[in-house]
């Protein structure tokens, strides 16, 4: 799985390289997005397969699955996770986030009955989410510019680095059985599906609202990522004056 | 009898009250701006939630009724001149007068459908924080009593410096909104040679499909 990813992050980069020579607009530079135009056609192509392949599973998803079934799908995905989490926590120093996603993997890998269930977050332990791109931003890796990857959407260099990286270190990558190409697509399907169906109201919201998709994405990208990174501590003195 | 005090002594206790008194002087009027602002957020987007989850009432009705609530209470010719970005200095002022009326219409379509998905929730304010002395960000938790979801951080920027408490700008789970709406109107202008009338065409359309039921 890890080879896939870094595959399409290589290809990526191949393709931003080829565009790279096309001017951009004052309004790109000043949005840290130098390849907006290649960016822009990427966006439209992923709106394609979103379109044509993933939104007409999410609607069988949503007939064929209740939503208790779905929510524990969601929950044995996020389990899937923690260990990632615990690593990134640790690296970022934050050792109190990283007892609790322990805590979270044993109680849930157990008396959740393999993390379909979420006992955890009913005695006190929510989860939280961290990754490798926010831990190189926590060690002053500064985003890079704008990039939207073909299949995963908006991203960074920074961040780009860190779903290869996350990929490496996880730990369900490094059981070789005879299936494991297929167990790892059907986690990475059904990841799409349960993150598409969980922000499929969100994003038709923000279509329907925008004057420009495209840069409303962007930007709503930018800003999520920054609070994740600062989890969830307010800046407000960043803030511009009106 | 009196006894005069030395005015080493007076000096000094008045320097021990002043010390003493410092930070409630401090804290009183700021302390009490933020109350006022926490105040003023926690009536008033009840208020709101309350005519949008009102049945008695008809489309327009509630249309109407949110839209003199909304006015009352958002800075909207602030909002609309900040989401012009640099364009608001090159733009004839004729257009940027037209562009804060079709930002008025857009922003009432846009803030009646943001609200409108969360009038089964409620509203919590849990504090603020004060940016200048007339700028606070008032925090609210917006808790759904039917979900098992951990509850939406939602933040409100309230001004003070025009006498009375007006809103700015609101942030879900930390993305603010005029910041995402500056972005998109430059970009806009950015792809269409800054021509400011483009993009109040484009806002007052995208303002009547807002307005038509979902």
């Amino acid at each position: 799985m890890a080879g896939i990813r870094g595959l399409i992050v290589g290809l990526c980069a191949l393709v931003l390289a080829g565009c790279a020579t096309a001017p951009a607009s004052p309004e790109a530079l000043a949005a840290n997005d130098p390849y907006e135009q290649t960016n822009r056609d990427m966006l439209k192509f992923n709106a394609k397969i979103d379109k044509y392949f993933v939104i007409p599973t999410v609607g069988l998803y949503f007939v064929l699955v209740p939503e208790g079934g779905r929510r524990s799908v969601h929950n044995f995905l996020g389990n899937l996770s923690l260990p990632t989490i615990f690593v990134n926590d640790m690296l970022q120093g934050e050792v109190s986030r990283a007892g609790k996603s322990m805590w979270r993997l044993v109680i849930n890998s157990t008396y959740g009955l393999g993390g379909f269930f979420d006992p955890a977050a009913k005695i006190g332990i929510p989860g939280h989410g961290e990754d490798f791109g926010q831990t190189l931003a926590v060690w002053g890796v500064k985003e890079g510019p704008y990039l939207v990857l073909p299949f995963f959407g908006p991203s960074n260099p920074r961040d780009a680095t860190g779903l290869v990286v996350d990929t490496a270190i996880d730990p369900t990558n490094q059981i070789h059985i005879k299936q494991h190409l297929w167990w790892a697509a059907g986690r990475e399907y059904f990841t799409l599906l349960d993150l598409r169906a969980q922000t499929y109201q969100t994003v038709q919201g923000i279509q329907r609202n925008s004057v420009d998709y495209y840069s409303s994405l962007r930007n709503f990208y930018r800003q999520f990522r920054n609070e994740q990174i600062r989890n969830g501590h307010n800046q407000t003195q960043d803030l511009p004056d009106f | 009898m009196r006894t005069p005090k030395s005015p080493a002594l007076t000096r000094r206790a008045l320097l021990v009250s002043a010390t003493l008194a410092a930070p409630l002087l401090a804290a009183g009027p700021a302390g009490a701006a933020a109350n006022v602002a926490e105040s003023f957020v926690d009536d008033n987007i009840h208020k709101g939630l309350d005519i949008l989850r009102d049945k008695k009432l008809n489309l327009t009705q509630r249309r109407d009724q949110f839209e003199t609530l909304l006015l009352g209470l958002v800075d909207v010719r602030r909002i609309a001149l900040f989401t012009l970005g640099q364009y608001r200095r090159t733009a004839p002022p004729e257009d940027v007068e037209a562009f804060v009326n079709a930002f008025k219409n857009y922003a009432t379509a846009a803030y009646q459908s943001y609200f409108s998905k969360y009038t089964n929730q409620n509203l919590k304010v849990t504090g603020s924080t004060q940016r200048t002395p007339t700028d606070f960000i008032v925090q609210t938790l917006l808790v759904d009593p039917n979900s098992s979801q951990p509850p939406a951080e939602v933040d409100f920027r309230v001004r003070t410096d025009a006498g009375k408490p007006v809103l700015v700008d609101v942030a879900y789970q930390g993305i603010w909104l005029s910041l995402e709406q500056r972005d998109q109107f430059v970009a806009f202008l950015g792809q269409n040679n800054g021509n400011v009338r483009t993009l109040i065409a484009h806002l007052s359309e995208l303002a009547v499909n807002l307005a038509k039921p979902t």
